[in-house]
């Protein structure tokens, strides 16, 4: 039997809590304010990073860290100031040739740059790097890079070492987009580790231990609190050597706890405040950067759904919808109206475009004509998103009033992330009319994944069935096109169709916010999913 | 005593097993599909069925169950799908940011819920008594997201008392003070609606005691009411105290999902949210799971305290 006496209480509660103690103290450490290091810049972004390693990389925010620490043979170049679309500039490669057939590239490889652990890059690298990422019988190949990196390889025919500083790649087809999938990421993103990295950690220790050429190295990690990276002193481009010593990469999911973090100090900079606060955080005199990305929300149309298989209905709905009042009431700015399927930051995309007018009265007759004068009941299948999307649940009832004035009555469901993105692979479900992510790309590539009939599920993501053969050609003509202006014009055709198929209905393209300290300068704003941090500094 | 007790832990064992089989099918049953998820966009459908086959979502369920125990037993708990590290290394640090969380507002919960209990059971109808039992309706209604906010707002924001956020963001400047200091306003919000409920429950438990003959007696020999209180009828409120403080672990594990997530605490919490979010299921399971042991051996632990507490269990 236990009996509990004063003296053996203590003795016990005493060792138990200095135990206790120590291992709990030795599992959390404090940082001081960011405030007082000048030489560390701290970010808070959405979310958390995800794989470090780029051949099998994920996410949006993910990104963020790996392109600063990994380079490939080109890069968009992130600092280039009042752009629709970040320009491509070299990286790994000091310059390339394309063939007259626009099937062979062959680069001209820079000399003197060494991974961050020495290993000099040259041919026999970027080899190592293409055979990790599509060689199934190589080594170290990793085989997740396959499905993640398709849109990249998907052209590929061959890869060879011309000697120590050219390097060759053919493709089956010539793929006018060819060098912008290259220097792009998010969903797997072809750059270079090096080879003595993957020799030494093995294929899954990449994650743990990220080794590039970029101009921060990686410090420290600790999952699901923060990522440090540290500045690599002997990069190669002088303009892109980092102003500061430290860059902390915060994952903090609650929007509030950034903004409370960035007011006291604790954080230098954060990503995506509320729409609600920017007026309170600009006048705590924080520094507000905004500007679009190469984003866009459009509705996927369920072309399995009774009503909707009329294209009066669905054009009915797409009238219906008021974007502009949405931007200015409900996204109060931090969001314009998109129209058409092409996204601010891609090809093709043209400012003047419209597609629908804002006409909740000819709605109603439309949907009269096509049998429907009382309206029908459906559903909205709605994520709270992920990264940077705020307060998508919103939208979803902004959507719910607007098609309650025709007479739609549409019910809200709600789904985590992960989930949403199974579903959509899968098709929408019966009983549903409308669904949306955000997507776009600077390439237009995520196009081939939901608009030709081969990307139905579950091959795809062109969840709504929209059903339009020629989709398929002209999408395959666009890859295939040798000049951008020629892309241009077949996308603008892909883009009318689109319109008057009503496949997809545009909502709107987010105007991304970072909120900054006072004495925090020198960012410059992307218009991307990711920004390239080496220019900040503090005054 | 001892057979109780032994009965006690072999119930916990069970219990143990079918929580691991419940969480194991959950997920199983849960929509989507993991090897898309893993291959992410653009992965053929050849490719997806390939990848099932390869981490054995094909076979049977039971099949499948008992791997993932054996491997269970082995402390091996899988890899994380969206981080590529193994879940023990995800899970462990962030067990004991938990643990101290939780053992703070335990700590707050217990001493709190039992000093208001007896302030105002033992002072019962008394304006002291109002104002307490007004006081833990209040907590017992604030959501646990929405008083982390205010907290912050007035303490961190607006008073500067405490910090924000960030403890667990590596710097070498860790004191017990500065940890303390992090832990407090996160503590606070995790206990507030459990020691509302500890704080309720004592309360009857120490208004019936203070109706019983023998408290007359003492009152009838003289005792001060503080002497009462907290000697005479603290030892019998105290085996209904231990049960019902025991349930709160579960109920704080609950509150501090949500304050991990506001106060940014690097706890399981936290990363089980992460990996809700992320779909990544092993590191749900190892979440879940290690959730389920702290609730199932705390509340072994309690049971175990009331019945050495209370003399007619002992046997």
């Amino acid at each position: 039997m236990i009996k509990f006496n004063k003296e053996n209480f203590h003795k016990v509660k005493n060792s138990f809590l200095s135990g206790f103690l120590a291992i709990a103290l030795a599992s959390l450490t404090i940082t001081s304010p960011a405030l007082a290091e000048k030489n560390t810049i701290t970010i808070g972004i959405e979310a958390d990073l995800a794989r470090l390693d780029p051949h099998i990389s994920t996410t949006w925010n993910t990104f963020k860290a790996l392109l600063h620490m990994y380079e490939g043979f080109v890069a968009e170049d992130l600092l280039a100031e009042n752009v629709e679309t970040p320009p491509i500039v070299p990286s790994l490669a000091e310059s390339w040739e394309i063939s007259a057939d626009k099937k062979t590239y062959t680069f001209k490889l820079r000399e003197g740059v060494s991974f961050h652990d020495g290993e000099p890059w040259n041919a026999q690298a970027a080899k190592f790097n293409l055979d990790r990422m599509t060689n199934p019988d190589f080594e170290f190949h990793q085989p997740g890079s396959v499905g993640l990196l398709s849109w990249v390889w998907g052209d590929l025919e061959s890869y060879k070492v011309v000697n120590d500083f050219t390097f060759e790649i053919k493709l089956k087809q010539p793929n006018a987009e060819f060098l912008r999938r290259l220097s792009a990421g998010g969903s797997g993103t072809p750059r270079m580790i090096s080879p003595a990295a993957v020799r030494k950690y093995g294929n899954d220790g990449i994650n743990t231990n990220p080794v590039g050429t970029g101009p921060f190295k990686f410090g420290e990690r600790e999952v699901g609190v923060q990522t440090v990276l540290v500045k690599n002193s002997g990069y190669w481009d002088e303009k892109r050597v980092p102003k500061f010593e430290r860059l902390i990469l915060r994952g903090i999911p609650e929007v509030t706890t950034r903004e409370l973090g960035l007011l006291t100090g604790e954080l230098d900079m954060i990503s995506t405040p509320s729409p609600d606060s920017l007026e309170y955080l600009e006048a705590q005199g924080m520094t507000m950067v905004k500007g679009p990305v190469s984003t866009i929300y459009p509705i996927w149309l369920n072309f399995r759904e009774g009503p909707l298989k009329d294209v009066r209905v669905r054009r009915a709905m797409a009238m219906a919808i008021d974007r502009e009042g949405m931007t200015k009431y409900l996204r109060r700015g931090t969001a314009t109206p998109a129209y058409g399927i092409l996204n601010y930051g891609g090809p093709g995309w043209d400012p003047e475009y419209r597609d629908f007018p804002y006409d909740p009265e000819g709605a109603k007759k439309l949907l009269a004509e096509a049998g429907y004068p009382d309206g029908f009941e459906t559903r909205l299948d709605w994520t709270m998103g992920g990264g940077g999307d705020v307060n998508t649940r919103a939208d979803a009832e902004w959507l719910q009033r607007d098609l309650g004035r025709i007479g739609i009555r549409a019910k809200i469901e709600l789904f985590d992330n992960g989930t949403y993105w199974d579903m959509l692979a899968k098709g929408t479900r019966e009983g549903t009319c409308c669904m949306q992510v955000s997507w776009g790309e600077t390439g237009f590539f995520w196009l081939d994944l939901i608009l030709p009939t081969t990307a139905q599920p579950p091959n795809g993501f062109n969840s709504g069935y929209y059903e339009n053969p020629k989709m398929n050609e002209l999408l395959a003509s666009a890859r295939a096109t040798s000049s951008e202006a020629e892309m241009v014009k077949i996308l603008h055709e892909i883009r009318d169709i689109v319109t008057d198929d009503v496949a997809f209905i545009p909502l709107y393209t987010p105007i991304q916010v970072y909120a900054m300290r006072p004495e925090v300068k020198g960012f410059v704003l992307a218009p991307q999913h990711w920004a390239d941090y080496t220019s900040v500094y503090k005054e | 005593m001892i057979r109780l007790i032994i009965n006690r832990i072999f119930a916990t064992i069970l219990v143990l097993i079918g929580v691991s089989f419940v969480v194991f099918a959950a997920l199983h049953f849960s929509p989507g599909d993991v090897a898309r998820t893993i291959l992410g966009l653009g992965a053929t459908e050849e490719r997806v069925q390939a990848l099932r086959q390869e981490l054995g979502l094909d076979r049977p369920l039971l099949i499948q169950y008992w791997d993932w125990m054996m491997a269970l037993l082995r402390g091996d708990l899988g890899r994380s799908i969206s981080l590529g590290v193994p879940v023990s290394e995800v899970i462990f640090d962030k067990i004991w940011a938990s643990l101290l969380l939780m053992g703070a507002s335990f700590f707050l919960t217990v001493s709190f819920g039992l000093l208001f209990a007896a302030l105002s059971g033992g002072y019962h109808r008394s304006l002291m008594d109002r104002l307490i039992t007004l006081l833990m309706l209040l907590l017992a209604s604030l959501p646990p997201f929405w008083l982390g906010i205010v907290l912050l707002i007035i303490f961190g924001l607006k008073l500067r008392i405490f910090p924000i956020s960030g403890v667990g963001a590596m710097a070498d400047d860790a004191t017990l003070y500065v940890v303390a200091m992090h832990l407090i306003l996160p503590a606070v919000t995790t206990a507030a609606s459990s020691l509302a409920v500890v704080a309720r429950v004592t309360r009857s438990a120490f208004i019936d005691e203070m109706g019983e003959p023998y408290v007359q007696a003492a009152r009838a020999r003289g005792l001060s009411q503080r002497r009462i209180i907290s000697i005479e009828t603290m030892r019998n409120v105290l085996p209904s105290f231990v049960t019902i403080a025991g349930l709160q672990i579960g109920f704080l594990f609950s509150s501090a999902l949500f304050s991990e997530i506001v106060f940014n605490w690097p706890g399981i919490g936290l990363q089980l949210y992460l990996g809700i979010v992320q779909r990544d299921f092993p590191v749900v399971q190892g979440c879940v799971l290690a959730i389920a042991i702290v609730f199932v051996v705390g509340n072994l632990l309690a049971d175990i305290l009331s019945i050495a507490l209370d003399p007619r269990r002992r046997g």
